[in-house]
């Protein structure tokens, strides 16, 4: 993998030349908090803390307009109604700059759902297909860090076209994709030289701020020895309050609902966000909810991660350690420790 | 920590009496904590109470209900959402017992994060009642207690906590710093559109998650919210500003005369919105007009449960 | 209801929605309505059937979708068809009138009062003070805007109506 390098100031007109075709998302000082909104005049990238949102968004928005629909009364007969239905298949281009390695690696999450030899989501596979990640490598870590445990780091380049490395004076740069490699071809770009050798220190020292990992790799069968232990499972979601920031944050959940949403005789179809920590998640049309306490539904979010998903696909786990649910979560509910304590109580049975 | 030693002790008195009891552990790191069950005897000591004991562990009862025996230990702040609660007949008083302590104030992850990057960066921190002295990464810096802690805090007129049937410590002597909210007269001094645009933005980063709703000790509608209504169908799936603000305006409307100004919605909030300016508003147009202040007397009748043919307080209009 | 004068024709239109209780204030539309009262047409009245009825969040709901303003209307008090439906109504308009500041939405876009069954002379006058009002206001500034994608839709919305079928934003907002 060449390396190349960036100055701070040929980032800011590197972002600029990139602006002209694509939108490209930055993470931004919004009202205290640290989201991506498209790049523009006066807004500058704030990089030195961890987005709330995740990156997941420019590629799985929040809402998704799947098509636009419109009812037309026959004049004729006006009991008669026809439907007029355009498809709205994204268009845009777009660049994510600086989400963490954690952020982007959970892209290849959806990879796996999303893009697979049974099913292409053409809405999912256009924006993937059309979206660059420009990541940015760690060099601090923070109490909710666990990348390192879930077999990632503070370097991974998993989902990512480009990875930048923070080093005296600007950044250095390492295509990671064949479309990363053309993004370096750029002119802001210079030999690396001996600016690599200090990447890859950085890049060691934050890996060694993050410590030893603990071992997660027999959780898929801990989570599933405690499946039906409801006392376990309701004693770890008795402080959680149902709310959908730790889903919502996820760079790793995908899950979505689809809704009509119609104004008068037009209306669209939408795909949005679904949080399986609500209650309406699970609830039935005739009434019924399968899942009927809060414990039911942590076992849910934790066990899809480190359990069902590595279980469907390649023992991967869905959780990319970026300690998003942990840090937004408002009852402070530590999904590591939940797990843990799944890891200690099958070992507990187990040995009775 | 002599009211944490007596609390504990109370506590092991009162449990063999109790299903639960709902207080605060250490959390994951050493700057926040969690909700702490307590059902039995080696649970006890787990319980901390300290400046980052944020959450209100009345927000659970409404998961209690049904002749559950619960005791809860609570500041003065979160036991005025018990007496709400108790005075609009969803808990019985018998059903409760409460564990009081004088509080000296809670600090503010948000206000901690601004002034020191992230909260996460955070290694230690150490708080002396007036001031704050924190070390972030190479920096360390010393900090006057009221610019970090809840806003909630500088007007608190309850650092004790009410009607409790048992109370730890010393009584806390603290005083609000100011008589009227700072924030929200600073925010009331914006033009009509400044406003407008204010609320427009903030809504922007609002992801419709509802931990404001879910972390609300009033919200007792739990699963059944109108915002997840469809039919009618008050708000749209789609996440936009209008919608967004709508239901920031449900919420509102919903506890006009209920609201207890625990700040738990916007402390919950994961995007920071400041939330809390809309519910302060309405909790002082209520006090305006209704000399009524939300959760502090189990006696009274909440001031939309009830009229007066003459309004003497209300401007006729025609 | 209609009529010929200046007011009925001149600037454009404006969306104002009036929620009437269906004893006195419908009554009292109806009544100026057969007497021939001259009204202006902006008003789009919602027949309830008692002001006890207006949950303040019908007022709220409708602003924020882009009602230039809303006038509110039932028995006088003490008139009641229920007894004492406006009582409560009154306590929560009033809390709502008061509240809307906050939020950025002028208050005067919002008007409660009284008009009995009998009052086609004073419901003439109280539609069309109000409708001066707002047109004096003019039309309200709609909410608009997400994240993300939407924000830079917004942006380029200018840009888009000359682009057609061109712009980079699918989304079609209203």
């Amino acid at each position: 993998m060449a390396c190349k390098f960036i100055s701070h100031e040929d980032t800011n007109q590197w972002l600029e030349a990139l602006a002209k075709d694509h939108v490209v998302f930055i993470p931004v000082d919004d009202g205290g908090s640290v989201t991506f909104r498209p790049y523009g005049e006066g807004r500058k990238p704030v990089l030195d803390r961890m987005p709330v949102r995740s990156p997941k968004e420019a590629v799985f928005p929040q809402n998704e307009t799947l098509l636009t629909y419109k009812y037309d009364k026959d004049p004729e007969d006006p009991e008669r109604t026809s439907v007029r239905i355009k498809e709205t298949l994204p268009k845009e281009r777009a660049v994510v700059f600086g989400a963490r390695p954690c952020g982007t690696r959970g892209m290849t999450v959806f990879d796996s759902v999303f893009v697979n030899d049974r099913i292409r989501d053409p809405y999912y596979a256009t924006r993937r297909e059309n979206t660059l990640y420009v990541t940015l490598a760690c060099h601090e870590v923070e109490s909710t860090c666990f990348c390192h445990e879930v077999g990632s780091g503070p370097a991974d380049t998993a989902g990512s076209d480009v990875l930048l490395t923070p080093v005296q004076g600007g950044y250095t740069a390492e295509a990671v994709t064949e479309r990363g490699e053309k993004m370096l071809e750029a002119s802001f770009f210079a030999d690396g030289g001996d600016k690599c050798a200090e990447a890859e220190a950085v890049k060691k020292a934050t890996r060694e701020m993050l410590g030893e990992a603990h071992d997660f790799s027999n959780a898929p069968e801990a989570l599933l020895a405690v499946f039906d232990d409801d006392e376990f499972w309701d004693d770890q979601a008795a402080a959680c309050l149902s709310c959908g920031a730790c889903t919502y944050l996820c760079p790793t959940c995908y899950c979505f609902n689809i809704t009509d949403e119609s104004t008068g005789t037009t209306g669209k179809r939408l795909r949005s966000w679904d949080t399986c920590m609500s209650f309406q998640y699970t609830l039935e049309g005739s009434g019924h909810n399968p899942r009927t306490t809060k414990g039911k539904r942590l076992k849910n979010r934790v066990n899809h991660k480190f359990a069902y998903f590595p279980d469907t696909y390649d023992q991967h786990l869905a959780c990319c350690g970026c300690g998003r649910c942990i840090k937004s979560c408002p009852a402070s509910i530590d999904i590591r420790s939940i797990v843990k304590a799944a890891q200690a109580r099958s070992a507990q049975k187990e040995s009775k | 920590m002599q009211a944490l030693a007596e609390l504990k002790e109370q506590i092991r008195q009162a449990l063999p009496d109790l299903d639960v009891v709902i207080g605060w552990q250490q959390g994951y790191d050493a700057l926040h904590t969690s909700p702490l069950f307590i059902r039995s005897e080696e649970d006890i000591d787990k319980l901390v109470v300290n400046e980052f004991c944020v959450v209100n562990p009345a927000t659970y009862l409404r998961e209690m209900r049904g002749g559950k025996k619960v005791g809860l230990v609570l500041k003065g702040c979160d036991s005025r959402s018990v007496i709400q609660l108790l005075q609009e007949k969803l808990l019985k008083e018998e059903d409760l017992t409460i564990f009081g302590f004088g509080c000296n104030g809670v600090l503010n992850h948000t206000k901690l994060q601004a002034r020191f990057g992230d909260i996460g960066f955070i290694t230690s921190l150490e708080n002396d009642g007036t001031n704050v002295t924190v070390e972030a990464g190479d920096k360390k810096e010393t900090v006057p207690f009221t610019e970090l802690c809840a806003d909630k805090c500088l007007t608190c007129s309850y650092p004790n906590t009410l009607q409790c049937s048992h109370f730890a410590g010393e009584e806390s002597a603290k005083q609000a710093d100011s008589a009227t909210d700072k924030a929200l007269e600073d925010f009331e001094k914006l033009t009509m559109e400044e406003r407008f645009t204010f609320w427009q933005d903030q809504m922007r980063r609002c992801i419709r998650c509802y931990a404001c709703r879910n972390a609300c000790p009033m919200c007792v509608c739990k699963d059944h919210c109108l915002a997840n209504s469809r039919e009618p169908k008050w708000l749209s799936e789609d996440v936009d500003v209008q919608n967004n603000f709508m239901f920031q305006l449900i919420h509102v409307m919903h506890l006009t005369g209920r609201c207890v100004e625990c700040g738990e919605c916007e402390r919950a909030c994961p995007m920071d919105i400041p939330i809390m300016l809309l519910r302060r508003k309405m909790a002082g147009i209520v006090r305006d007009v209704f000399a009524y202040n939300a959760g502090t007397n189990a006696e009274e009748t909440p001031p939309l449960m009830c009229f007066k043919v003459e309004e003497p307080t209300i401007e006729e209009r025609h | 209801m209609s009529g010929s004068t200046g007011l009925l024709t001149e600037g454009q239109d404006l969306r104002i929605v009036g929620f009437l209780c269906n004893w006195c204030s419908y009554g009292g539309a109806d009544t100026a309505g057969v007497a021939r009262f001259e009204q202006p047409t902006d008003l789009r009245v919602i027949r309830v059937p008692c002001s006890g009825r207006i949950d303040p969040l019908f007022i709220a709901r409708a602003l924020l979708s882009g009602a230039d303003g809303v006038l509110v209307s039932g028995c006088h008090p003490r008139d009641c068809h229920y007894a004492e439906g406006n009582f409560y109504a009154r306590r929560r308009f009033e809390m709502l009138k008061q509240f809307l500041s906050v939020t950025g939405i002028d208050p005067e876009r919002f008007h409660y009062t009284w008009v009995s069954a009998s009052e086609g002379q004073r419901w003439q006058d109280v539609v069309t003070s109000f409708t001066e009002r707002i047109r004096k206001l003019g039309p309200a500034t709609k909410m608009a805007g997400g994240t993300g994608y939407d924000e830079e839709c917004l942006k380029e919305i200018a840009a888009a109506v000359s682009l057609g079928d061109q712009c980079p934003c699918h989304k079609e907002k209203a």
